[in-house]
Parts: C-alpha cells; structure tokens; sequence
C-alpha cells in the first residue's frame, strides 16, 4: 500500500486571531457557512435594490484555481463579483482586499474574514513575496480569487492604470483568468459615499484567458495587465481612453 | 428538563470536593515552585518560558473544564461537545478533510446528534450514530462523482467521528447517570496527570524510548513512572466513588486503573502517530504553549469510550447488558462474572 498524501490547511499553526489577518488563511467549515449566508443576503439585496443583471453567467469556471478581475471604482465590487458567481465557484472565492482598510483591527478581519471572505494585501508595502505566496495559492488548487489588477479605487468612475502585479500572479500558469466589467458600482456607492443609491448594476463577464506563455519579467507582466484591460475595456458600454493616458493618472489610496 | 440543570451535590462527592481543591492549589503552588526553580537558576530561559506560557493557558483552563464538569449535567454534556467539535476541527484542517465540505458537514451534524442522544439519554442513539453516520458519509461521498480519493475521503472522515464524536462524548453520555461529577473529575484528572507524570519521569530518569518513531521526546523511565503513579492514583478514587457496588473489589479496581493509566498513555501515542503521519508538530496552536485542544486532549480519547463500558459491564451504569448467553457462560468458566 502506498502512503496517503494529506493536505494540511496553509495557516496551519498560526494563532487564532493572527489567522485572520495571515494571507495563508483557509476558509473551513464555519466561514465557509458565514460567507456563504452574507453572501446570499447580498445576492438578494443587489437583485432586488440594484436590480442587477449578471450577463454570461455561464463564463465563471465552477472549480478552482480560477481568477476573477475588474474594474474598480467601489467598495461594493469585490461583493458584486462574489454574488454574480455561481454558488460553487463563490464558495472558494477570496477577495483580495486592502489590509490598510479591512484588516486594521482584530475586529475588522475577523468580519472581513468571515463575512466576505477577504484575504489581506498591504498595500504600503506591496512586496514580491506577497504576490508570490498568492500565486502558489492558486497553483495548489484550492482557490479561487477576486482582485482588482487597477489596486485602487477609481475618483472619477473611469479606468486607472492597471499595475502589473496580476501579471506577477499569474504569468506562466495555466490558471484562467476571467476578465469582468462592473457597470453602476460608481454610480451606487462611489468612494467617499455612505449610503447606497438604487442605481441598475450590470456585470458583464468575458471569456476566460490563459496566460501560460506569458514571460515572467517585467515586460511579461505588462503584458498581462495589458490583456486583460484591453478585455475588460472591450465590455464597456462607455469607450475606454487609450492604456497610456492613465500613466498619467496618480493612483490614489 | 430540570435533571440537566440540577446543579445540586456540585460537591458532594469528596472526589470531586478533592479534586477540585487540589487543582486550585496546583494553580496556586505552580508558579510559586517555578519562581523559586527560577531564583535557583535551575531552569532554562526556554523551559522558563515555556512553563509560563503552559501555565497561563492552565490559569483559563483548568478552571472552565472543572465548572463544565461539576455545574450541571447539560453544562458537562455542551462542554464536552465543544471540545470534540474543536478536535474535529483541528483534525479536518491538519489531514486536509476540510476542504470536502459535505463530508465536514456530516460529521459536525454527526458529533452534534450525538451530544443531542447525550442531553436527551437517548442510549439507542448514541450507538445507533456510528453505523449511521457512516452510511450518509459514504453515500454523500459518491455525489461529486470524483472516485479518485473516496476511500481516503471516507476513512478520515468515519475515524474523525469515531474518535471525536463518539469516542469522546461517552464522556457527556456520562452525565446522565447520578454521581457522574466524581467520575468525570476522576477520568479528565487522571488523563492530564499522566501527562504531567510522563513528562517529570522521563526528564527525571531514563532514556531509553520506548517509541522512537512515535514519540521521540517520551521514554521508558516516563511511561512507567506515570503508569506507577495514575494506576493505583485511579483505582484508590476508583475505590471511593464506587464503594460498596460491584466494581469494588481489588481486581476490579486494579483493572480500572490500568485501563485508565494506559490509556491515557496510548491516546497521546495515538495523536502522536497521527501527527507523525502528515508531518506536523502540533495539531493546532489555539492553547498557548500546548499546541491545540487535541495535543491536550489526547489522553482523553481512548479513556472515555473504554472506561464507561468497563464499569458499565461490572453494572455502574443501568444501561441492560442482558441475555448474553454464552458470553456470560464464559465468563463463568473463568470465574471473573459480570454484573449480570
């Protein structure tokens, strides 16, 4: 008889609370159900109050690894892209958020953790390794991710530079990449505003791309955010000015 | 209703007076021996740390375990199943069982079924479970039509609910009989003193291991020296808290005793293999200086099954062991008999 080949969680051994502020976290049983609870709450309020369409649905993968990418210009959108999955592929979905924002208090990542599932990124210091431990995250297997390449919030409700850590995630890898456009985030909840406004929210969903043959260097990973804009910017209603104009642009917390 | 939340003879019998006056003063005395091993210089900065920090953890919960156990039968029932259900837990995210989510759900819902068979003295139940459980897992299993990793799917998940739902919660099925509180203090007590046992023997003395690929830390002079100490410690309380029933003659307590004494030893030699077979060195790391509840609790595992039906056989318990014809005729060729 050969051995059995186990798989222990990645955030093996880390305190309790320390565990939901560690990018090794691994959703079990519980924050699996208290995810997916909030999550159905929030299908229902974004069908009913944003009456939102979620247009080639049939696009999202069902199984991990997969990486789901869009524009982004509200704190809603990693929420609307959770909620216009389906509940298989939601239920393995990280949400890779701002660690100065959601991840600042004990509290905080223990709701971001449990409610949204959220994985910390630390923005200030966005380093290499950072990027690495997600790119053996996805090669594992086991999940599914949600990131926005823009790493910013948009003030204006148009494009910012894609930066090109999603490259440095996934250059070489077989893991597909499904490219979103979230149309009337902005409008309902822009930076800044407290309250939702009933706006229709649309999101559409593009065929998932490989980047398998990307290199991985610097003009490889341009290459990838590059490709994936030009995907995402192909889906929105409203013309996308040409990548270089945002170069310009300061991309602000 | 009203015999779950009776908290009346909290204290009524001296092992569970005893045994609680003895845990507090070990509270009291612990850090007073280990400032004065420290003035001594007799200890290491590690060791020095390392006691603390298990010390501190202790502090939380010897405490929480003793009210659990002596308040009132559903109090010891719901503590037991948060325990099991927390050593589920570290079990599932060490062997990877987690990530099957069905499967997690079945033997959670297993293990809480099985506290509710507990907390209604369903005995039919309880035993009931084990088959049961494993048929929905089985079954459910086959649903995601992935046959590549079903039996292993299944086996952790059926030994996850043996050990810790079943196995563990004969500690909650307990507390339904009365004068539980002295056997429970007895059975928690003596498992965690055997640890402390093995481990000042094995520093003291001796260095032969006996388990070198299990258990390398643990040696020959700390399994003896514990089984020397908790044997007679547990058939001497043995002695008390069944006095005049049919459990109490020496060779019935003697066998209480190693039962409980090597128990408790197998159990952490259990979880030692298990450790050693996915290559972790902890289980958890959710009590300080311990590791997880199932470094702690490992003792516990193998004495709680194997007791209540050691003592239920000589007639503790009043669940019917009837009609056991050539069994019974057995037993009375060799002239041990039980209580039948």
């Amino acid at each position: 008889m050969k051995d059995w080949s186990y798989d222990t969680a990645k955030d093996h051994g880390v305190a309790p609370v320390e565990r939901f502020r560690s990018t090794k976290r691994e959703a079990g049983l519980i924050s699996t159900l208290t995810h997916m609870a909030t999550m159905s709450a929030m299908v229902g309020f974004f069908r009913t109050f944003h009456r939102m369409r979620v247009v080639d649905r049939g696009r999202f993968p069902l199984k991990p690894p997969f990486v789901v990418c869009a524009n982004h210009s509200s704190h809603f959108d990693a929420i609307i892209l959770a909620a216009a999955m389906p509940p298989q592929a939601r239920a393995v979905a990280y949400a890779v958020a701002a660690g100065d924002v959601f991840f600042t208090t004990a509290t905080s990542s223990v709701l971001s953790s449990l409610l949204v599932n959220a994985l910390p990124l630390w923005r200030k210091k966005v380093t290499t390794h950072a990027l690495e431990e997600l790119r053996e995250r996805l090669q594992e297997g086991h999940t599914g991710l949600i990131l926005f390449p823009e790493g910013a919030r948009s003030r204006d409700g148009g494009p910012l530079k894609f930066k090109p850590g999603i490259g440095m995630i996934i250059a070489g890898t077989s893991v597909p990449v499904v490219p979103c456009h979230i149309e009337g985030a902005f409008e309902s909840m822009p930076p800044g505003a407290k309250i939702p406004r009933p706006y229709k929210i649309t999101v559409r969903v593009g065929e998932p791309l490989t980047f398998e043959t990307a290199e991985r260097s610097r003009a490889g990973w341009e290459s990838v955010s590059m490709g994936i804009r030009a995907s995402i910017a192909a889906m929105s209603p409203k013309p996308w000015p040409a990548a270089a104009v945002e170069d310009q642009k300061v991309n602000g917390g | 209703m009203n015999e779950l939340l009776d908290t009346s003879g909290m204290f009524e019998s001296p092992v569970a007076r005893w045994g609680a006056v003895a845990a507090g003063l070990a509270l009291l005395v612990a850090p007073l021996l280990t400032v004065v091993l420290e003035r001594l210089r007799l200890l290491g900065e590690k060791t020095r740390k390392d006691i603390w920090t298990r010390y501190f953890t202790w502090l939380v919960l010897a405490p929480v375990m003793i009210a659990a156990v002596l308040a009132c039968p559903a109090s010891a029932i719901a503590g037991v199943l948060l325990v099991s259900l927390l050593c589920y837990r570290e079990f599932a995210r060490a062997t990877g069982l987690f990530r099957h989510l069905l499967m997690s759900v079945i033997v959670a819902g297993g293990i809480i079924l099985t506290a509710w068979a507990n907390l209604d003295n369903w005995y039919g139940l309880y035993v009931a479970l084990p088959a049961l459980v494993l048929t929905v897992l089985s079954a459910a299993a086959v649903l995601p039509d992935e046959p590549k990793g079903y039996l292993q799917r299944v086996s952790l998940a059926a030994v996850a609910f043996l050990l810790f739902g079943t196995g563990m919660n004969y500690l909650g099925l307990l507390a339904n009989y009365p004068g539980y509180r002295p056997i429970l203090m007895l059975l928690i007590a003596c498992s965690q003193l055997s640890d402390i046992a093995a481990y000042c023997f094995g520093k003291a003395m001796g260095r032969r291991k006996l388990f070198p690929n299990t258990s390398p830390n643990k040696t020959l002079g700390g399994h003896v020296g514990a089984m020397i100490v908790i044997a007679p410690l547990a058939a001497f309380a043995g002695h008390i808290i069944f006095k005049d029933s049919p459990i109490d003659t020496p060779l019935r307590l003697a066998g209480l005793g190693l039962i409980i004494a090597a128990g408790a030893q197998l159990g952490d030699l259990v979880i030692g293999s298990i450790k050693r077979d996915i290559g972790i060195k902890d289980m958890g790391a959710t009590l300080p200086g311990h590791g997880g509840f199932l470094d702690r609790f490992n003792s516990l595992l193998l004495i709680a099954p194997a007791a209540f039906h050691y003592i239920n056989f000589f007639g503790g318990f009043d669940i019917p062991i009837t009609r056991r014809h050539l069994f019974q005729q057995l037993l009375d060729v060799i002239g041990v008999g039980g209580a039948a």
